[in-house]
């Protein structure tokens, strides 16, 4: 038990420890802190193994940590619609679904080990994303032939001058996409089972994005496993594939002459009389040097059983992220800037409105944020056990950031079990943040800031999301699909609505399965 | 701050002066009581990464491996 007080003690220390020195911002302090972060996390896991290792001798009967494989089946439907896209600076469609499935496949490799795989293909079409290049044309082919070969030649032209609007999708090449992703962890458990330690791996990859992660942590049960630390630890190595709004990439491409080349050639750009133009000159825009993110977690839990009928379990993350944070494709414009548009002249005055079917505003700039961002969350959970037939599960985080955004989120679930196998539970989840202090509306920011976003995510808002589940559960698995057994099917169904009009919907079902 | 998480230890400290021992949690490891998110709370996680600034203290990531705030 002395070791015991002297971990949560350490414990305890470590999370005021972050508290206090939350407020710095400078990279140097920022670095020295995660130094020292990792040196404490260091002490504290070889303090936990060592104990570990002391009990692990005694011979005991040893149960297997899981006595066969486990199987499950998720699958989610999402979609959203709001009018603050962040691609067409805060103001547009922001209309969006997504598919996405999961594999989880845990096998036991003998009485210690368990070995988890989880496989992830999530597919979306986003029409905010596809006004990275809002501009479409009306276009006709035709074919020649030529010379005594008789080669064929095609040829495209266009018909009628680029159209794009913030509030439609357009046909552009990133309007949807595939998200693959793949995670293995490894855990092993000591004889008594009151240490665990574990070690995963993931992947994953869009069409621009691409990431690879590594990390371990340890567990330790005590107290005849009514108490319970858990410490961890994960890296992140990402990558951008840059793509820029179509009229900062074709600017980046050709410099100050990019109206006489390309995609812009031949193309009427208009001033904000809708009379044309060849001023229009982003030149605040200056291409990414670098496309890595790296991200470094550390991660602290304790659980605790307080009575027969109630526990709560407290978290605590620190996660420093440094490289290109910004959103490379997200346009800003300007409020000391001159306006410029692409499209039909009649709408320009309708802008900011939905009926604006024909002009899109030509970018300023892209978002640019600060290269290091620290976050700091913190969260509890406390479940109270009310009677046979209903349980509360309670859950509360206090996030901040060095961007200046400081959040509260709570949730409350209450499951009620209608049958021995049927179990519903209502739930309720209430969200609040503060704004970064680099966000600001479409056109609210000035050309003289260093940092800035319309990304509407950033922003202050609050949001309530409310909905319903149905669980069943069949312990003995007795139900078979291919030869498994079905333990529990699950279905939820959420209704999410942000205060700046963005709302969602979201259904998730999922089937656990055991072999034997 | 320190003084409420000193409360929260002594607090800890107290409760753990009253085990409950394993024959005693029947109610404690009923699958509702588990002190982690559904399994099925993944997606809508991974949603609300997204779309908030907040992230993290819940058991999963807190940040990275995505191209999300």
């Amino acid at each position: 038990m002395v070791e015991n007080r002297v971990v949560v003690a350490d414990v305890t220390s470590f999370q005021i420890y972050f508290l206090n020195n939350a407020n710095s911002s400078k990279t140097k302090q920022r670095t020295l802190r995660m130094t020292k972060i990792s040196v404490t996390l260091l002490f504290l896991i070889t303090s936990v193994f060592a104990f570990a290792q002391v009990k692990d001798t005694t011979g005991v009967f040893k149960k297997r940590v899981l006595e066969s494989s486990e199987v499950d089946f998720l699958s989610s439907y999402y979609n959203q619609d709001g009018t603050h896209a962040a691609v067409s600076g805060g103001l547009g469609t922001e209309k969006l679904s997504d598919f996405a499935s999961n594999i989880v496949v845990a096998v036991p490799l003998n009485d210690d080990d368990v070995l988890t795989f989880d496989v992830g293909l999530s597919a979306y079409t986003s029409a905010s994303s596809s006004n990275v290049n809002p501009f479409m044309n009306s276009t006709k082919s035709y074919s020649t032939s030529s010379g005594a070969s008789g080669q064929v030649t095609t040829t495209t032209v266009n018909t009628s001058p680029p159209v794009g609007t913030p509030w439609q999708a357009s046909s552009g090449a990133s309007k949807g996409g595939t998200l693959y992703a793949l995670n293995a962890n490894y855990a092993h458990s000591s004889d008594n089972r009151n240490f665990i330690w574990n070690a995963d791996m993931s992947l994953s990859k869009e069409f621009n994005y691409g990431s690879f992660g590594f990390g371990g942590g340890v567990t330790k049960l005590f107290n005849d496993k009514n108490s319970e630390i858990s410490l961890k630890t994960n890296i992140y190595l990402d990558n951008w594939k840059i793509i820029y709004p179509t009229e900062l990439k074709e600017y980046n491409l050709y410099g100050n002459d990019f109206q006489l080349y390309s995609y812009f050639s031949g193309v009427a750009i208009m001033d904000q009389n809708g009379n044309t133009t060849a001023a229009y000159l982003p030149s605040t825009f200056k291409p990414w040097t670098s496309t890595k993110r790296d991200s470094y977690s550390a991660s602290a839990s304790f659980s605790q059983v307080l009575t027969k009928k109630t526990q709560f379990s407290i978290f605590m993350d620190v996660l420093q992220q440094q490289g290109m944070l910004s959103t490379p494709y997200q346009r800003v414009y300007f409020a000391d800037k001159p306006n410029y548009y692409i499209g039909k002249a009649q709408y320009i005055p309708n802008y900011q409105s939905p009926t604006n079917t024909g002009v899109f505003q030509l970018a300023d700039d892209i978002e640019r944020m600060p290269n290091t961002r620290l976050k700091v969350p913190i969260g509890l959970r406390w479940n109270y056990y009310i009677s046979e037939n209903i349980a509360l599960r309670t859950y509360y985080r206090y996030y901040w950031d060095d961007w200046g955004i400081t959040s509260h989120t709570a949730s409350i679930e209450l499951p009620v079990k209608i049958s021995e196998r049927f179990t519903v539970y209502p739930m309720y989840r209430y969200y609040i943040q503060t704004a970064a202090k680099y966000f600001a509306p479409f056109e609210k920011h000035l050309s003289t800031e260093q940092y800035y976003t319309s990304d509407y995510d950033l922003s202050a808002f609050n949001a309530k999301q409310y909905g319903f589940g149905v669980n069943y559960t069949d312990i003995f698995a007795n139900g078979k699909f291919f030869g498994m057994g079905i333990k529990n099917v699950d279905f939820r169904f959420n209704h999410y609505v942000r205060s700046d009009g963005l709302n969602a919907n979201i259904g998730t079902l999922g089937f656990h399965f055991t072999t034997d | 701050m320190k003084k409420v998480a000193l409360l929260a230890l002594v607090f800890v400290v107290l409760q753990s002066c009253n085990t409950v021992k394993p024959y005693e949690m029947q109610k404690i490891n009923d699958p509702e009581m588990k002190l982690s998110a559904r399994t099925t709370e993944k997606f809508e996680s991974t949603f609300q990464v997204y779309r908030e600034g907040a992230a993290g203290a819940n058991g999963g990531k807190s940040g990275g491996g995505c191209g999300c705030n």
